[in-house]
């Protein structure tokens, strides 16, 4: 019984399946078994079209290509090869959808959001070209018979019904395993903000590839089914975009991100499909119905049925109960360790960077080094091009000339992720955690190097789990762990995102703004952590505005005035250089040319 | 010879009335980041709406983008009022899943009220031709390709020399500092996608008086205004005239070359370009500080 109140879901999830095994041994009613063997297909295109568009955020109107291609592979094999068993192409299908996959994803790998749609609407339409054309190969138009399936007829359509059932299974496993590896956090991550998840060390294109492979490969085998239970396949029949629409739809209607949202989704879209078939004579209507239920579901259920109603039950739940999101920080008074001897050596070394965005010289020429063990601090008037300069060390953002050293190495030019393995950790000016995940997750998402292997690791381990409470408990944010990142304030937000770049363990750490927009006891409290980690040997790049924050806690200071490097030293020397003061306060600097900027 | 420089008009003309097409697609894209895959269900729309017009009135399909352009400007700024406006600013997925399924349902009305057969506009000069030595130009292509050169010179003017224009392209480039200085962008936005609509109103008259039309061959239309504006790079308006010339003459070559695969062209134009330079041929790279806030 206590097992039915806390999983609810479980049983429902149990039944349904039961239900479902159970269905085709009780009746023999074959306009229902046909509904099943569709809404299984569907369904099996949508946990796979989740793992690309749910986890990863990548929409994509062209999955019904897969399963064509999967109809297609199998079609062209079987007539072909007469003695060979239908059944042996299956898996073939899935393979030839991977290849497919791969190679759209070798193209996907350098685009994002709008191309990457567009692409895929291209891909299902140059397949639909490509199979009316190449008549050889497909028979054109006329398309292709299959041969008959060679079981009894007493066993009706039970291969087909309990083959997809099979591979719905299997493709729910894997989709399930995904999500607790360390891939499937990326592929969240990348959702949530590629550009974030490049500068905690996730190789996104790879896993935009990866997914857009896994997304197929079950799809182009339940394709093979598909086409073997229809016995024919054509252009139109097969690469019609319709096809994609009804994935997509059980995907988005049952809930996109979740495990068996896609399945509902699929078992209310096939059935209203025939609905609309047979009841309201297809075509058009067919085109109306779909059409506007998607309308409605982008703008009335964005997130689908699923994550809705948990919501929903999760919010009747904790009426009555305080939440955890007002509750006081744990700051604990620490005794701030001596400041350690320099070592010497030059840990980033910056020559002559160069950053123009249309006319304007965001960088022009900085030059500057941080030495190993210190907090430097990076100053200058508004616009003054410290962030840029940010961005041009950590890699989202490629420099137009210059060079950059780390420890003896030259970064420029390398990719976000390869700034963070090499051992360069930020944080940004307005903080950008991974909102829809824990605060948990948030901070053990980072990876210090890409090994295939890693993949398949789980996403959350039992040490990283440990290291992630700990570092959580550091920064005063234990209790929180298990809240949306999302929900958090700002001061918090700043904290966690502190602690995730600890758990990429850096050697340099670069903050932008680590005072900006919190309370003043948060901001003592920061100066304090950032003074232990630097006694433990961590050195520390600091942007700020807070004077006396840096003043205190930072040297040596570096002072960037219209993209250059003006000054550098102890705190003292730089507050008299006459310089500095005229980059603060100078009419010169208040009151710029206006640079024309091409629309 | 004369083949080639046949083949090199004939697409040159095309282009011209492909520039028209994609203008408002990629307006709206570089406003608001939306790609609006309704695009080419607007321009079939436009192209019905002026043949039941040209069968009512018989006035010159040319002449009737004075009445199907005004329309489809009521028509973009009711749909963005009452739908498009709640995913401005949305992530990319939510504006194109929503102008998606508004392609699906203008597709499904336009089979209701005038059916799913093939339809052409033919106007009185349907099958003649300009003869210019040994080249045959057909009139309705230079028509078309000077009108579609007329309203895309008004559309230049209104971005160029006008309020609206300058609160658009403000609009486009940073909409919090345009919001800033006292443009109503979300005003400006309801205008813009209506412009962009407008546009494909004006564009639906042409391409319906060059090739026949049904309510399917949005799918044909808007892959083909995709790819151009890929081509020029996404926002980008001299990018998208640049792309829609390309892309008449590819397709014009490729025609003369092999007629089936002709149609295969936008794809595998849109291909190579994100393989090669995914930006486009006139897009910039904007600064990412700016561009993500």
């Amino acid at each position: 019984m206590s097992a039915v109140r806390s999983h609810p879901s479980r049983i429902l999830v149990a039944l349904a399946s039961l239900a479902l095994l159970a269905y085709p041994l009780l009746s023999d009613d074959l306009y229902y078994q046909n509904m099943i063997i569709l809404s299984l297909v569907f369904a099996i295109g949508a946990v796979g079209l989740n793992v690309i568009s749910g986890y990863g955020g990548y929409i994509s109107l062209g999955q019904g290509a897969f399963l064509g291609l999967g109809a297609y592979t199998l079609a062209i094999l079987s007539t072909r090869a007469e003695s060979v068993s239908v059944w042996v192409w299956v898996p073939l299908a899935g393979v030839v959808a991977g290849l497919f996959a791969a190679l759209l994803g070798v193209i996907a790998m350098r685009t994002r959001g709008p191309s990457f749609v567009i692409m895929t609407i291209a891909f299902l339409f140059l397949l639909q070209i490509v199979a009316t054309n190449w008549v050889n190969l497909t028979n054109g138009t006329a398309g292709l018979t299959l041969p008959l399936p060679e079981w009894s007829v007493e066993y009706q359509n039970w291969p087909f019904y309990y083959g997809l059932a099979g591979l719905l299974a299997l493709s729910l496993l894997v989709s399930w395993r995904i999500r607790r590896t360390k891939f499937g956090m990326g592929l969240v991550a990348m959702r949530e903000d590629e550009d974030k998840a490049g500068t905690v060390g996730v190789n996104t294109p790879v896993y935009k590839l990866l997914g857009f492979v896994a997304s197929a490969v079950f799809v182009g085998m339940a394709g093979a089914i598909y086409g073997y239970y229809l016995a024919f396949v054509d252009p139109l029949g097969m690469f019609n975009i319709l096809l994609s629409v009804q994935i997509l739809l059980s995907m988005l209607l049952g809930g996109r991100g979740t495990l068996f949202g896609p399945v509902l989704g699929a078992f209310i879209i096939e059935p209203l499909n025939e609905f609309t078939n047979n009841e309201l004579g297809g075509g058009n209507a067919r085109l109306l119905v779909f059409g506007g239920l998607m309308a409605l579901v982008v703008l009335f259920l964005p997130r689908g049925i699923i994550p809705t109603l948990r919501d929903r039950i999760a919010e009747r739940r904790a009426r009555g109960r305080a939440g955890l999101v007002g509750a006081r920080l744990e700051l604990r008074e620490r005794d701030v360790p001596p400041r350690p001897e320099p070592t010497g050596r030059t840990l980033l070394e910056v020559k002559g960077l160069e950053k123009r965005f249309g006319g304007l010289r965001a960088v022009d020429g900085a030059s500057f080094s941080v030495p190993e063990g210190s907090i430097t601090a990076l100053i200058g008037p508004n616009g003054s091009g410290k962030t840029t300069v940010f961005n041009l060390i950590g890699g989202t953002m490629a420099a137009d000339a210059g060079e950059v050293w780390f420890d003896g190495e030259r970064i420029d030019g390398k990719r976000s992720w390869e700034h963070a393995h090499a051992g360069l950790g930020r944080t940004f000016q307005i903080t950008r955690l991974f909102r829809e995940m824990t605060v948990l997750e948030n901070v053990v998402a980072p990876l210090r190097a890409f090994r295939w292997g890693q993949l398949n690791a789980d996403g959350v381990s039992g040490s990283e789990a440990e290291r992630g409470e700990e570092l959580l408990d550091f920064v005063g944010m234990k209790r929180f762990r298990d809240q949306q990142a999302g929900a958090l304030s700002y001061g918090q937000q700043k904290l966690v995102e502190l602690a995730q770049v600890l758990m990429l363990d850096p050697r340099l750490i670069m903050l932008d703004e680590p005072a900006g927009g919190i309370n003043p006891t948060l901001i003592e409290r920061m100066g304090d952590m950032i003074r232990e980690l630097n006694a433990a040997g961590k050195t520390f790049l600091i942007v700020e505005h807070n004077m006396p924050f840096v003043l205190a806690l930072c040297d040596p200071v570096l002072v960037l005035a219209r993209g250059k490097t003006i000054a550098s030293g102890h705190p003292q020397e730089v507050q008299r250089d006459p310089k500095v003061l005229d980059a603060y306060l100078g009419d010169d600097f208040i009151y710029e040319e206006p640079v024309e900027v091409e629309a | 010879m004369t083949e080639f420089l046949q083949t090199l008009i004939l697409g040159l003309l095309v282009g011209g009335v492909y520039a028209l097409l994609a203008s408002g697609l990629t307006l709206i894209f570089g406003v608001m980041r939306v790609i609006n895959i309704a695009h080419g269900a607007f321009l079939i729309l436009a192209a019905f709406i002026t043949w039941s017009l040209w069968t009512a009135t018989d006035i010159d399909p040319l002449l009737l983008i004075v009445a199907t352009t005004p329309a489809m400007f009521a028509f973009g700024w009711v749909l963005y009022v009452t739908t498009v406006r709640h995913v401005r600013g949305a992530h990319i997925s939510a504006s194109v899943l929503l102008t998606f399924a508004l392609a699906l349902v203008v597709e499904g009305l336009m089979g209701i009220i005038w059916g799913n057969t093939s339809h052409s506009l033919r106007p009185s000069y349907g099958n003649q031709s300009f003869a210019l030595g040994e080249l045959f130009i057909p009139k309705a292509q230079v028509y078309g390709f000077l009108v579609a050169a007329g309203v895309l010179l008004v559309l230049w003017v209104i971005l160029a020399r006008t309020w609206l224009g300058r609160a658009i392209r403000a609009s486009s480039v940073n909409p919090q500092g345009a919001a800033l200085v006292g443009v109503n962008v979300s005003a400006v936005a309801a205008m813009t996608f209506a412009v962009g609509v407008a546009a494909a109103g004006a564009g639906g008259a042409i391409i319906g008086t060059l090739y026949p039309f049904l309510p399917g061959s949005h799918y044909q239309w808007i892959a083909r205004v995709l790819s151009i504006i890929v081509l020029g790079g996404l926002g980008s308006l001299p990018g998208a005239a640049l792309g829609a010339l390309l892309l008449g003459v590819a397709e014009a070559f490729a025609a003369d070359w092999e007629p089936k695969w002709a149609t295969a062209v936008p794809y595998v134009v849109i291909f190579i370009v994100l393989l090669l330079r995914p930006q486009g041929l006139l897009g910039a790279r904007l600064r990412e500080d700016v561009a993500a806030t």
